[in-house]
């Protein structure tokens, strides 16, 4: 009880000592922003999404023939023809956004002399927001052929099996990833300094005199910068609010539990990294293996799906991994907290993992 | 005779191959200032280090007030007060809000305006150490080690690189910290202040004490061998003259 009280006074006196450092708050709530709206703009830009699709194509009709031509030279859409089975696999697998089918006959002139039919387009009711896009871009596709047809009712139908709401922007598909990016930032690039320019001054040499242990120190430390991590957090995610019209879609609570946890796992690599590190030199390289693999496995800038099986089979592990995925989940699928166990498990694991060996090998100068 | 406090026995430490501290012992009573001299690299800054239980200790071993650094280092870290040889404190937080964060970590409540105006720096409180000139962070860091009312002080080299003012200063800190019944064990390289202020000295050199008494007895021992001083003892130096020309008053 006294170590923790000793703890709970350290994290104020930290948090306030953070708060004056004007180059750590700098790089703690300034330099994501940048980052997010630079970011932001590149992937967030007016060039419309492209979508992985799988076609299956039943119809030998003449106009469904050009339709499937046109379809594949345009840039929208990345066709495979292929047959239903190994689609709804691959599917599964995140390889295909959609399955299109067209049924035979598909195109056929009716009474007027006009090619029509009804397009199905299947999808992962998982992967909702990219579904929706899809629906979004294919109806407008149709709607302009009918309008070429000179049509009054529209003999081109696109049927939609799950129900979609809104419409995602590229943006938004984004968000999570950036803020994965940033938590990374903020817990392993600028955390890992921490320590190390305490360890050159001595101070915490000083701080070594009074009969506090190394897991208080870090404990403390660790809360402040979570504290901090989070106001950096609302920042960034206020920004997208107002500069990219985010379309928030899941609830706030679980959006702040499960980023406090995230930062709380990612901010222990950075601890440890600083705490074992007699100098900055010593934190580098070990920052660098740590944060390249997650910058370009866990999904922040490329999605997992486009990788081997083999290789999202390990990136599924890497712990940044769970924290985007389940970002993602919350903010544009309306995904709950009590939705996330997979990702909360693996998270946990990491945690306390992390923390443990950030203890042991503290070393104080 | 007063109680023992430190107790030392056969401390040692070794550097590699190289042993920088030799089984010394030595027992220090309680209340008095204790003064550890000797040649830059004699061990003393390792010996108080071994007390301090901030360096493990390869051989021997030492009682604080009873208590077994070796077996109970954050015991021991409970009763002492300590200053490092060089030290540094976070420059983003005031002199008050330090004192608040050490008093913290020893579980005190601390009355820092009070602390800062034992040693002289009340009007510094909102400051923040690089602010402090050299005399003034010594003594700040002598504040900062009286937060949990140590038994023990442990001061290495207190007055390396001040002015004589603030040396005298200085002094005066130490004496008074003494009446308030601390017991104080320092290190310093200037014998006057050693005279002054020690109540027993002990001379280490190359890892090992070669002698310990009080001042007076030491220099009637150098006497008795038949010592003369080459020069002709004048009755003033010239840190008198000094002095003298810039008048006691601290300056910073
Ligand atoms: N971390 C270390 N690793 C190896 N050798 C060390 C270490 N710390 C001190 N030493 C060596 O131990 C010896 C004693 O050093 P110490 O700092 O105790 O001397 P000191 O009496 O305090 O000297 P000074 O008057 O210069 O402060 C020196 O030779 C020093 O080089
Ligand atoms: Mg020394």
């Amino acid at each position: 009880m006294k170590d923790l009280n000793a703890v709970w006074i350290m994290t104020k006196l930290f948090t306030l000592r953070f708060f004056r450092d004007k180059i750590a708050l700098f790089f703690t709530l300034v330099f994501p922003l940048i980052f997010l709206v630079i970011f932001g703009f590149i992937f967030g830009g007016n060039e419309s999404p492209s979508f992985n699709v799988a076609l299956i194509n039943k119809s030998q009709t003449d106009f469904s023939k050009t339709f499937v031509e046109e379809t594949k030279n345009g840039e929208i859409f990345q066709i495979t023809e292929t047959d239903f089975e190994s689609a709804k696999e691959k599917m599964g697998r995140g390889e295909f956004d959609a399955i299109l089918e067209i049924p035979e006959g598909f195109g056929a002139l009716d009474e007027q002399g006009r090619p029509s039919g009804t397009l199905t387009s299947y999808f992962d009711p998982g992967d909702e927001q990219v579904a929706s896009g899809f629906q979004a871009t294919l109806q407008g596709v149709l709607d302009s052929i009918n309008a070429e047809l000179v049509q009054v009712e529209k003999p081109l139908q696109l049927e939609s099996k799950p129900i979609q709401t809104a419409n995602l922007t590229r943006f938004d598909y984004t968000l999570a990833g950036l803020l994965g990016f940033s938590i990374m930032g903020l817990g392993i690039f600028s955390m890992s300094e921490g320590f190390t320019v305490d360890k050159k001054t001595g101070s915490l040499r000083r701080m070594k005199v009074a009969p506090i242990r190394a897991w208080q120190l870090i404990v403390a430390t660790a809360l402040n910068r979570i504290f901090v991590g989070m106001i950096s957090i609302a920042f960034l995610f206020i920004t997208a609010l107002l500069i990219f019209d985010f379309n928030m879609r899941g609830d706030y609570i679980s959006f702040a539990l499960f980023s406090m946890i995230g930062t709380a796992c990612i901010f222990g690599f950075g601890m440890a990294i600083a705490g074992w590190a007699k100098d900055a030199n010593q934190a580098a390289p070990l920052t660098q293996i740590i944060t390249l693999p997650m910058m370009f496995l866990s999904g922040i800038f490329f999605p997992t799906f486009l990788m081997p099986v083999w290789l999202q089979n390990v990136t599924q592990f890497i712990p940044l991994t769970p924290i985007v995925d389940g970002l993602r989940m919350v903010l544009t699928e309306g995904k709950t907290l009590l939705d996330l166990g997979p990702q909360l498990a693996i998270i946990g694991v990491w945690t306390l993992v992390i923390y443990l060996i950030a203890f042991k090998v503290f070393r104080w100068e | 005779m007063a109680e023992t406090i430190v107790e030392v026995r056969g401390l040692t430490k070794k550097y590699g191959k190289k042993t920088t501290v030799r089984g010394i012992d030595f027992d220090v009573r309680e209340g008095e200032v204790f003064g550890i001299l000797g040649p830059n690299g004699a061990g003393k800054t390792t010996t108080l280090e071994m007390l301090e239980a901030l360096r493990p200790i390869d051989g021997g071993g030492a009682l604080l007030d009873g208590i077994d650094v070796k077996k109970h280092p954050h015991k021991v870290k409970e009763i002492i007060g300590v200053q490092l040889q060089s030290t540094s404190f976070f420059n983003q937080l005031t002199l008050v809000e330090l004192l608040r964060l050490f008093g913290g970590m020893y579980h005190q409540t601390v009355h820092p305006y009070k602390l800062l105006e034992m040693v002289n720096l009340r009007d510094k409180a909102k400051s923040t150490v690089d602010t402090l000139s050299g005399g003034q962070r010594q003594r700040f860091s002598v504040a900062s080690a009286l937060v949990n009312k140590p038994k023990v002080l442990f001061l290495d080299e207190p007055t390396t690189g001040l002015d004589p003012q603030a040396r005298r200063n200085l002094w005066e800190l130490v004496q008074d910290i003494q009446k308030t019944g601390i017991t104080i064990v320092l290190t310093t390289h200037y014998m006057e202040e050693a005279q002054l202020l020690c109540d027993r000295v002990a001379i280490m050199d190359n890892g090992k004490i070669i002698a310990l008494d009080t001042p007076d007895n030491l220099i009637k021992d150098l006497l008795k061998k038949g010592f003369k001083k080459k020069a002709e003892v004048q009755q003033a130096d010239l840190e008198d003259v000094f002095i003298d020309l810039t008048g006691k008053d601290l300056r910073e």
